[in-house]
């Protein structure tokens, strides 16, 4: 085997085995870790071409919209709909009854929930899109005749508390699916035990309770569920909002008897952001099956909407009561944690309690299950992210023990470090076995952190800081692991474009803003030795290669090895095609670009191939490729005595593979951590909170666009805040109904209402991304709004365990209402 | 049988004739060369430096007015209802969310979308590329029209200012640090480029 081969080989074999760190690391950057502008997406974006699904409109293209439950929990009886049938402007009524439509049907990604038939008869919930579902010449018209349906109901008995649900004899929320009582659980990830919590207890100096109330909140995304559906004969063209193109043509194949694979054109357009939501509600795809049913009878594209009510109803995977019991040493070193979580409508397993403690503390023993419990409210689902609980529980512990040792929080963090029950030597010697460098992640988190904060400065006695303005002052902290998973497979090509030797990648994503699609051009143009501006990505159209999805979930951890192998397959063999013979054919060859010159004798900088001894020796790519420019399909130049070399198709096609451990039962050790700072004023004449400083401080390995990951460390922050003190989907007790269905009355953050945000940056490279890089996207969104209940004790000296921390509550728990 | 009687009324004068023939004939001979007449319902835009002639609905709102039937898709409907600034357009020189004014009371006025804001190579749209203004992207050209608004009227906008002047648009990506930054940026070209261009 040549040597050449040999590293083909191994770095074939790199695609499989990414537990260690790189073996062929650059030595030096030029690209990755810049603060680069949104090259790929952003002139687009700001200038108003972008096109989003709901921006979609095709010759003669109708408009779908869906009746909504008024009842929480009710089955159609009687359903008229020949009002609306006769409407002007109306097209089709297709109805739940309609024998065209199945039973079940594959319209989503997790097929567990009741609503796998595309048009239900039963509501589970108030604003469940259900019962029939019109098309009409536009938008307008199709509401209008949404409202002349008759419809008569059988109202059923229906639940909004989880712990009342899942008391016995509770009435049933979900009879057809769950009718032996309103649990649903699976055992798998719900559940974590490990040591002996009861061992753990008695060991304590002291062991607390405390119970938190988290009430549900929302993904608003700023693009409606929406779908767009055209036969081309045979050939289904679609549209989709949604962030996992694959799952949405592997289900699209199944239907109508199966359309195969290669008559699917998908269409992956801009995405008014996603945050996971929709993407996991099973019924997502009852919209589109509902539109290609119509689009078939009528042969006419379809278009359906939700309204922006209807995209309230699903909910973050958190809301529920929680249930915490934990004993700790007075020096603040925690033995052992118990978490039970009665968790409301949990479409698919949500992570123990416990979860983050075993995977980034050395707590000993540890118990944590969830209860997802059944309730007629919307699904909750995956959102920014599945962490949600864990982290809560942590958060939460690890303030409360160190309030109650008199101790600054970020000494019981490190004092509580650690990994899978063990101490931060047994952590060190995992880094040192994978191949990592030996760094204390969380101590530089932290001193940095403090340093950024100047939470020396800050931090003080709970209740003990009044300011000027007469507010009351308070700082809060917490941390915890990155989330450094590379879970998922994905593949990608690369291909240099003829005539002008750009590269292009090739592979269907969804672009939902977190700005991956230009730090992919960066790792192809780093590894190549490209320019940056001669690498192009366009991920909405589908090549049939698959980028990992959920596409924005360990998005760079995952895709980014594709990209990397991709681009060093890639790179080896424009190297190798320099040096062979061009253009073989049974008339011969020509000479190589360079001859008498082995690959390793070039190297490739600023898009120029050149020789390394003597780098006035070059040719650009860009010429390099253009040799089969020439060739046109009647310039048979050879004809005429013409040299008409061609340079053979430089195209490489990498995937990364790698299960991961997105498993609480045999995990891979956490390295990188991360650490938040807040500083927020209460006024507690009006219980109202000011957040008006968050220090982020990430260790994200390595940074491949500082930007990006800035722009996630702001982004994350403020969504935290939102949901940590604004928002709630408010239910009336009584009917069942949604309050706050709208952006009015449910309320997220603006400009102005965050302070400012500091952004750290760490890179210790203990991640197990390509470079040692982790996930930024989801964690900060996940771990900063429950950091506020810890800022607000420091700033009143009372706790608030109710979320979001309202006015309300926070005037409660100082006793005054 | 019906026994009601039909009128043709002239579109151009009013006139009522008894036949649709009697109503041509009347037509031919008095209005003769005067152009189609006017239709209700028809009202004169100019959008992006251009004029446009439309015939609308009483109800259709300038936001679908723009994005549905002119197909300028810029504009983006976030909320349903005036909460958002996502639809934001600058109507007669004023920034005014589209999708709360009715199409048929803009006769006669001037509309800016983010499509003219960016073919007139306004320095936003770069400004905006190279801060990360925008992550989905969905509510950006809301901001930049806000932006664009606001240094219309205030060439040299302090923080607190821009903060004020965009505090109507929401961005569930939230992006907000990064507008301010871009807006600057923005500013400072237009400063530099109005001395350059006065050859100061």
């Amino acid at each position: 085997m040549s040597k050449e081969s040999e590293i083909q080989t191994e770095r074939m074999i790199e695609m499989f085995d990414n537990l260690k760190a790189d073996k062929y690391p650059l030595q030096e950057y030029r690209y990755i870790g810049q603060k680069i502008p949104r090259n790929v997406d952003g002139l687009a974006k700001a200038s108003g071409q972008a096109e989003y699904t709901m921006d979609i409109q095709l010759p003669g293209m109708l408009f779908m919209r869906f009746v909504d439950s008024p009842y929480p929990h009710a089955r159609i009886v009687r359903m008229d709909t020949g009002k609306a049938e006769k409407l002007p402007g109306v097209r089709h009524v297709l109805r739940y009854d309609d024998p065209g439509l199945p039973e079940t049907e594959n319209i989503g990604y997790f097929p567990i929930f009741q609503n796998d038939r595309p048009l239900d008869c039963v509501a589970h919930f108030e604003g469940q899109p259900m019962g029939a579902a019109v098309a009409a010449d536009t938008e307008a018209i199709a509401e209008e005749a949404l409202s002349l349906i008759e419809m008569e109901w059988e109202q059923r008995p229906f639940m909004l508390d989880p712990v009342a649900a899942s008391e016995p004899g509770a009435p049933l929320t979900y009879p057809e699916r769950y009718s032996d009582g309103n649990f649903w659980n699976r055992g798998v990830l719900d559940e974590l035990i490990h040591g002996d919590v009861k061992k753990g207890f008695a060991e304590a100096d002291r062991v607390i309770e405390f119970k938190v109330n988290r009430y549900g909140h929302t993904w608003i995304c700023p693009e409606r569920p929406c779908g767009v559906w055209r036969w081309n004969g045979d050939q289904a063209e679609v549209w989709v909002k949604n962030q996992r193109p694959f799952v949405a043509k592997r289900d699209i194949t199944t239907w109508f008897g199966g359309i195969p694979m290669n008559k699917i054109l998908l269409h992956m357009p801009y995405q008014g952001a996603t945050f996971g939501g929709w993407t996991h509600v099973d019924w997502s795809f009852g919209g589109l099956y509902c539109a290609a049913v119509v689009s078939k009878r009528l042969k006419r594209p379809v278009k359906y909407i939700l309204s922006r009510r209807e995209d309230f109803y699903g909910s973050s995977m958190d809301e529920g009561v929680y249930l915490v019991k934990v004993g700790f040493k007075n020096d603040g070193t925690i033995t052992a944690v118990d978490g039970t979580v009665y968790h409301a409508s949990a479409i698919h397993p949500a992570f123990s309690p416990v979860v983050h403690f075993h995977e980034n503390t050395r707590v000993p023993h540890l118990k944590g299950q969830i209860k997802s419990i059944w309730v007629n409210k919307g699904p909750s689902v995956g959102i920014r992210c599945e962490m949600l609980v864990p982290i809560l529980v942590q958060t939460l512990v690890m303030d409360r023990v160190a309030a109650e040792c008199g101790m600054d929080p970020t000494e019981v963090a490190q004092k509580n470090d650690g990994c899978q029950g063990h101490d931060m030597n047994w952590l060190n010697e995992q880094k040192r076995k994978r191949g990592f460098v030996v760094r204390d992640s969380l101590k530089e988190c932290i001193e940095k952190g403090k340093a950024e904060f100047k939470w020396d400065e800050l931090w003080h006695k709970p209740g003990g800081r009044k300011l000027p303005n007469g507010r009351m002052h308070g700082v809060g902290f917490t941390w915890g692991h990155e989330w450094s998973d590379s879970t998922g497979s994905g593949e990608i090509a690369i291909r240099i474009e003829r005539s002008d030797g750009t590269a292009t990648l090739l592979g269907i994503h969804c672009d939902n803003g977190v700005g991956a699609e230009t730090a992919y051009c960066q790792i192809a143009a780093e590894e190549l030795g490209m320019r940056l501006e001669d690498v192009h990505f366009n991920p909405q159209f589908d090549p049939g290669f698959h980028l990992n999805s959920p596409d924005s979930s360990c998005g760079t951890s995952a895709n980014g090895f594709a990209v990397r192998h991709a681009a060093r397959i890639l790179k080896q063999r424009i190297l190798e095609s320099a040096t062979s013979p061009s253009s073989p054919s049974q008339r011969g060859s020509y000479a190589p670009a360079f001859p008498n010159m082995k690959p390793e004798d070039l190297d490739i900088k600023d898009s120029r191939i050149f020789v390394r001894a003597d780098p006035s020796r070059w040719i650009s790519v860009a010429d390099y490729a253009r040799l089969m420019a020439i060739q046109g399909p009647v310039s048979n130049a050879e004809l005429f005595g013409a040299r008409s070399a061609w340079t053979e198709p430089l195209f490489a096609h990498a995937f990364h593979v790698q299960e991961g451990e997105y498993n609480p039962h045999s995990p891979r050790e956490k390295f990188c951590r991360q650490a938040h700072f807040m500083e927020v004023e209460v006024d507690t004449e009006t219980g109202e909170v000011f957040v008006t400083r968050v220090v982020n401080v990430n260790d994200v390995g390595k940074v491949i666009n500082r930007m990006s990951c800035e722009g996630q460390q702001y982004g994350g922050s403020i969504m935290g805040v939102g949901r940590g003190k604004l928002e709630e989907m408010v239910h009336d007790p009584v009917t069942g109904v949604m309050l706050n269905g709208n952006l009015i009355d449910y309320k997220i953050p603006t400009i102005k209402d965050v302070g400012p945000i500091g952004t750290v940056l760490v890179e210790t490279g203990l991640g197990y991304g390509p470079y040692g890089l982790v996930g930024i996207g989801e964690d900060i969104a996940t771990v900063v709004p429950h950091l506020i209940g810890p800022a607000v004790y420091n700033a009143i000296g009372a706790w608030v365990y109710d979320f979001p921390i309202t006015p309300g509550r926070v005037l409660k728990a100082l006793g005054k209402i | 049988m019906s026994t009601e009687t039909r009128t043709f009324t002239c579109p151009y004068c009013g006139e009522s004739l008894d036949t649709q023939d009697g109503l041509k004939s009347h037509v031919f001979k008095s209005h003769k060369g005067r152009g189609l007449p006017a239709a209700e319902g028809r009202i004169k835009l100019i959008i992006n430096k251009a004029e446009h002639t439309f015939l609308v609905e009483p109800n259709w709102t300038l936001y679908y007015l723009i994005h549905d039937k002119l197909g300028l898709t810029g504009s983006k409907q976030f909320c349903d209802r005036g909460a958002c600034s996502s639809c934001t357009m600058i109507v007669d020189g004023r920034p005014v969310l589209s999708c709360m004014m009715l199409a048929i009371e803009c006769d006669g006025k001037t509309v800016e979308t983010v499509e003219g804001i960016a073919a007139e190579g306004h320095p936003l749209i770069e400004a905006y590329v190279n801060n990360h203004a925008m992550q989905c992207g969905y509510c950006t050209p809301g901001f930049v029209v806000a932006s664009k608004a606001l240094l219309d009227r205030n060439q040299d906008p302090s923080e607190e200012e821009i903060v004020e002047a965009l505090s109507g648009n929401l961005c569930r990506c939230s992006t907000y640090p990064q507008h301010p930054i871009a807006v600057k940026e923005a500013a400072a070209k237009m400063k530099a480029d109005k001395k350059a261009k006065a050859g100061v």
